[in-house]
């Protein structure tokens, strides 16, 4: 059974039936202890609708996206990096060295009994023109690249350590 | 769809221009919703210092996981529920009783109120003062409940979703909380005019 405050509650929120709605309408019009007790309710009602909202400081949304770009900065450079330009690495490596191998058995001349016939002869020549030109250098770019980010990665981990 | 003073946009557009890497735009989003976060971070923590560092915390946590609002509900409804949750955490970490539980127990008042809410003189104060501070004096929930229901635009089910409890339930402790509220209202202003006389 509904208390007078509930009934009358439900229907200042408008959450009741609207037959019960009707009933409570008619007794706040009829009934002097409900028009009483409705006004009371319905003062209070206005007055939590009117309330004011706090503030916070001045600098709120600044210290907020100050707090955002810092954690961000801190954010290890694995997931900076879109996952993507990672399987591509990845994928390169391994059809360049599966290439590599398909092409090394390919060659090797199986019908030579026990022994290995490598037919590859390698030019000592060849291999500094190889390792002087673009290819080569791009190599040694992407060495420095993995170096740098694996002594990134490993200082990260240390300063962790040492704040833990 | 929510527009405000601060931005044109909706908030659905401000967040999709923020997932896009436009940070100017969630700073918009934080100035929309940062009284109502705050004040209601407020209700829980009863201090203006803590209320900021959870309202703050949970701004940063809402840009961490902006890209998993799946808007099947209101932006607000979303960030309201992460505020609940960070500030029950905080809670539990300050050991506060947080259970709806009907006691006399008189709750810290809140600090650095305004320099005009600081006279004792009783003309000097509006009855939404005393409100505010039978508000502050409410257990955590019921303040909670009744601050989302008047100034978040929340209905009873997206408290309820807030929450994690039934719409009837919040039904039924919003009816509690306001009953609450207008028992300390009552005795607050009793109070001040005994001391009057």
């Amino acid at each position: 059974m509904n208390t007078i405050e509930e009934k009358l509650w439900n229907y200042i929120d408008g959450t009741c039936p609207p037959e019960e709605q009707l009933a409570i309408e008619q007794l706040i019009a009829t009934d002097d202890v409900y028009r009483k007790k409705y006004d009371e309710l319905l003062r209070l009602n206005s007055e939590l609708d009117m309330a004011e909202m706090d503030e916070p400081s001045m600098g709120f949304t600044y210290n907020v996206m100050q707090a955002i770009r810092a954690e961000h900065s801190l954010q290890p450079l694995k997931s900076r990096i879109d996952g993507r330009v990672i399987w591509g690495i990845a994928a390169f490596f391994i059809i360049t060295i599966s290439a590599l191998l398909v092409y090394a058995f390919s060659t090797v001349n199986w019908s030579a009994g026990n022994t290995v016939n490598i037919p590859v002869k390698v030019d000592a020549t060849k291999l500094t023109g190889i390792f002087s030109g673009p290819v080569g250098k791009g190599f040694l770019f992407f060495d420095v690249v993995m170096g740098l980010f694996l002594l990134d990665h490993y200082l990260r981990r240390l300063n962790l350590t040492k704040q833990q | 769809m929510v527009y405000n003073m601060q931005s044109k946009f909706s908030d659905i557009e401000l967040i999709q221009q923020t997932l896009g890497g436009n940070q100017s735009a969630y700073a918009d989003l934080i100035k929309r919703h940062q009284r109502f976060v705050f004040t209601l971070a407020l209700r829980f923590t009863k201090n203006r210092e803590d209320a900021e560092e959870v309202a703050q915390d949970c701004f940063v946590k809402a840009y961490r996981s902006l890209s998993s609002f799946q808007q099947q509900s209101k932006f607000s409804t979303w960030l309201y529920s992460i505020v609940y949750t960070t500030a029950m955490t905080f809670l539990r970490k300050k050991r506060i009783d947080t259970s709806s539980i009907d006691d006399d127990e008189t709750y810290l008042q809140l600090e650095n109120k305004p320099g005009s809410f600081d006279e004792n003189n009783v003309e000097n104060k509006s009855r939404s003062y005393y409100l505010n501070q039978a508000i502050g004096q409410l257990l955590p929930d019921d303040a909670a409940i009744i601050t989302m229901f008047y100034k978040g635009e929340q209905s009873l089910e997206e408290i309820a979703q807030v929450m994690g409890i039934e719409a009837n339930t919040v039904k039924v402790k919003l009816f509690r909380a306001r009953q609450r509220l207008k028992e300390k209202l009552e005795r607050n202003l009793r109070h001040e005019v005994k001391e009057l006389i």
